[in-house]
């Protein structure tokens, strides 16, 4: 138990003996029963659908919703509209977000119009601040451009993302291909269609000697591969989705399109498989993959759905939910503040007397129920409402800025 | 009718209770003795409004559902996606609402997606019956099926059943496979094997690649359309290889020591799935099936919306 005394957005003191008499007369004393504090966490995979899809989320509504969720810094994907491949479109987002409680950060589009066939202007967007590179969720079917991508990005020192999926083998990621697939009548996505392209993609980083992290995989098979990989080669990380962990394909029978992502839900194996690839160390990290989608994009017949789940507000209650009888806090919070951050080359925030205040506030005993009240995104497209969790954020302190989540 | 009929909607055979598909088969004797009347009309429905829904073709389960519901005296709307304005961007939801603001109390839907009926069934009250979603189900196809097997065989109980074809793409094929397991029936799927989903021996099916060792084991073959509408991608090289491959005929037929009821829920390509002579042989049950399809369709109905009145 230590109390921390911060003033004007700098810790002061971190001593065990902390009175409110000590810090000045105007001082806001912030206490709960089991209260924790880490350094503040940092989602690897959202969309702030702006520019373009302003009616699905902005940036102003993202961030509150990350900070609802207890994250100080995301990375947004470049799938906007245009998509963010230019310097400008870079610079757009972050004067935009300058002045944010939250950090936002850049990955710009590896391929001009996310196409897959040429090149985007990695350099010029990395000057303005870009700090990875990702065609998203279209990936790069050819491998020669797969490969000089690679290539390339090392070349400007920048690590790529990656989504892998082979859509030959996956058709239109309706759902996972099993039992659930031939009983709820759709045409199901194996999870080779996932493993086929991890596995392309290893083997063109291992030629490359580049660096490649894969932002959502879903499947057992792919944690397999990545711990092969690793072995060989110091530049391969991975994450996946917080939701992840917590469905499988049988969800999809109620046919409500909340239960439609990419990749999709897969099998009771591959939960277990993931969860434990997060405890050996395979997966490096967690992401909420939050993606927005607006009620006339989900309130339709399964099939004409758009993928996607927000995520942002729930990542964290929902990963803790199903781990915390096989990682330690610590452990998971590694996992969505220090990670992704050194995954990026982002400065790590510390804890510590004279630095800037950036800390992520929760209780990870709190049970709580997740309302669509609690919802800060402008899109309310989450499969969690009404769940109860065990652990819950409750606030962030970035600087000057004091967010709680309720 | 001493026992109650449970289901709010027909949209699965999936969520279907054995005593209400008893009690469809024992309402549809009733009909079936009802339409070979010399008058062929209950009042049963009168004052009951149906809408058929359709959004995607279909001559045969329309013009059945439409029989059934002017043989109970309802009166029937029809409405086909091609005459509508979901061409113009209105939502299903949207779509349905509309109609039902018109007062009618049953929507009967066929759609090009799985699950569009109970997506449906969460937006509106009226009692909704899938006429076939995607390649998801067909509920009263199946109920019709099995009704016709019963009729042949008295009961399904044991009674092996081949459904040969184009599995992957079939809605026909999961509601049967589904309803006769239920009734006690053993069930082989045969075709090729990229026609065949990969994981359904877990719902307790046989896969048989071969014709002949199917048309061996089975009482039944249930064979289904090849439907080249609904396959993006080639599945086969020619229909001229499937035809060699699993093309019926009597002369195929001759080689099997028993005499297997043949079935189709059509329409059927004559000389692809069978032949001519089998299709019009005694050992064809395919219009006896079309028969039945009415009086399936008049239980169904009869039952839902009686179910309406009570509720």
């Amino acid at each position: 138990m230590v109390d921390i005394h911060i003033r004007k957005g700098v810790i002061q003191k971190i001593s065990k003996t902390i009175t409110p008499a000590s810090c000045g007369a105007d001082v806001k004393v912030i206490s709960k029963d089991g209260l924790h504090v880490s350094i503040g966490w940092f989602d690897m995979a959202a969309r702030f659908c702006d520019p373009g899809f302003e009616y699905k989320e902005d940036l102003i509504t993202g961030a509150a919703a990350a900070a609802a969720g207890g994250f100080t810094g995301v990375l947004v994907m470049p799938d906007t509209f245009p998509v963010v491949q230019t310097k400008a479109d870079v610079e757009y987002i972050l004067n935009k977000s300058k002045n944010l409680p939250v950090e936002v950060h850049v990955a710009g589009a590896l391929t001009q119009s996310l196409d897959g066939k040429d090149l985007a202007e990695l350099y010029d967007m990395k000057q303005a601040g870009a700090v990875a590179f990702t065609n998203s969720k279209k990936p790069v079917t050819d491998a020669g451009q797969m490969l000089r991508s690679l290539i390339y990005a090392r070349n400007c020192d920048s690590i790529i993302l990656s989504h892998p999926n082979d859509y030959s083998l996956s058709g239109k990621l309706l759902m996972n291909e099993s039992v659930n697939s031939v009983l709820y009548g759709m045409k199901g996505s194996p999870s080779i269609a996932e493993e086929v392209m991890l596995q392309r993609d290893l083997m063109l980083n291992a030629y490359s000697q580049s660096r490649i992290h894969f932002l959502t995989l879903s499947a057992s098979g792919s944690v397999a591969l990545i711990k092969e990989a690793k072995k060989k080669s110091e530049g391969v990380s991975a994450g996946i989705a917080a939701h992840q962990l917590w469905f499988t394909d049988e969800s999809v029978g109620s046919y409500d399109s909340n239960f439609k992502v990419n990749p999709p839900f897969r099998t009771e194996v591959d939960k277990l498989d993931l969860i434990k690839g997060l405890k050996n160390d395979v997966i490096d990290v967690i992401c909420s993959d939050h993606t927005p989608q607006d009620t006339e994009s989900k309130d339709v017949e399964y099939e004409s759905a758009k993928h996607g789940i927000i995520g942002l507000e729930t990542a964290f209650a929902c990963a803790w939910t199903v781990t915390r009888k096989q990682l330690t806090i610590e452990q998971l919070i590694e996992k969505i503040s220090v990670n992704p951050r050194n995954i990026l080359n982002l400065e790590v925030p510390a804890i510590e007397e004279g630095k800037k205040a950036n800390l992520t506030l929760f209780r990870p005993d709190e049970e709580w129920k997740f309302e669509e009240k609690h919802i800060r995104s402008k899109s309310k497209n989450s499969p969690f409402i009404n769940q109860v969790f065990t652990g819950r954020p409750v606030a962030i302190i970035t600087g000057n800025d004091f967010i709680t989540s309720d | 009718m001493s026992a109650s009929f449970k289901a709010h909607h027909l949209l699965g055979i999936k969520d279907l209770h054995l005593d209400d598909i008893q009690l469809i088969f024992q309402t549809a004797d009733n009909f079936k003795e009802v339409i070979n009347r010399p008058i062929k009309k209950v009042p049963s429905l009168r004052d009951v409004t149906i809408v058929n829904l359709f959004f995607e073709n279909s001559t045969r389960t329309r013009i059945s559902f439409e029989l059934a519901e002017k043989r109970l005296s309802a009166d029937v709307l029809n409405f086909s996606a091609s005459a509508s304005s979901v061409s113009k961007g209105e939502t299903l939801v949207d779509t349905v609402k509309n109609i039902l603001a018109m007062k009618v109390d049953m929507v009967v839907m066929r759609h090009p997606m799985a699950g569009a009926s109970m997506f449906l069934s969460r937006h509106i009250h009226a009692q909704i019956i899938n006429a076939g979603d995607g390649t998801h189900e067909h509920p009263t196809q199946a109920l019709l099926d099995a009704y016709s097997i019963r009729e042949k065989t008295g009961s399904l109980k044991n009674v092996k059943v081949v459904i040969v074809g184009d599995i992957l793409h079939s809605r026909v094929a999961l509601s049967n496979i589904l309803l006769l397991q239920r009734l006690g029936a053993k069930v082989m799927v045969c075709g090729p094997l990229t026609l065949i989903p990969k994981y359904i021996e877990e719902l307790g099916v046989k896969v048989e690649t071969d014709i002949r060792k199917a048309l061996q084991w089975c009482d039944v073959a249930n064979m289904l359309r090849i439907q080249m509408e609904r396959q993006d991608i080639r599945y086969f090289p020619t229909l001229r290889e499937y035809i060699l491959q699993y093309g019926v005929s009597k002369q195929l037929l001759e080689t099997v020591n028993k005499k297997i009821i043949i079935m189709h829920p059509g329409p059927i390509n004559r000389g692809v799935e069978i032949t001519s002579d089998v299709a019009d042989s005694n050992q064809s049950i395919i219009l006896d099936q079309v028969e039945n399809g009415v009086a399936i369709r008049m239980a169904v109905l009869y039952l839902l919306a009686g179910k309406k009145a009570t509720a």
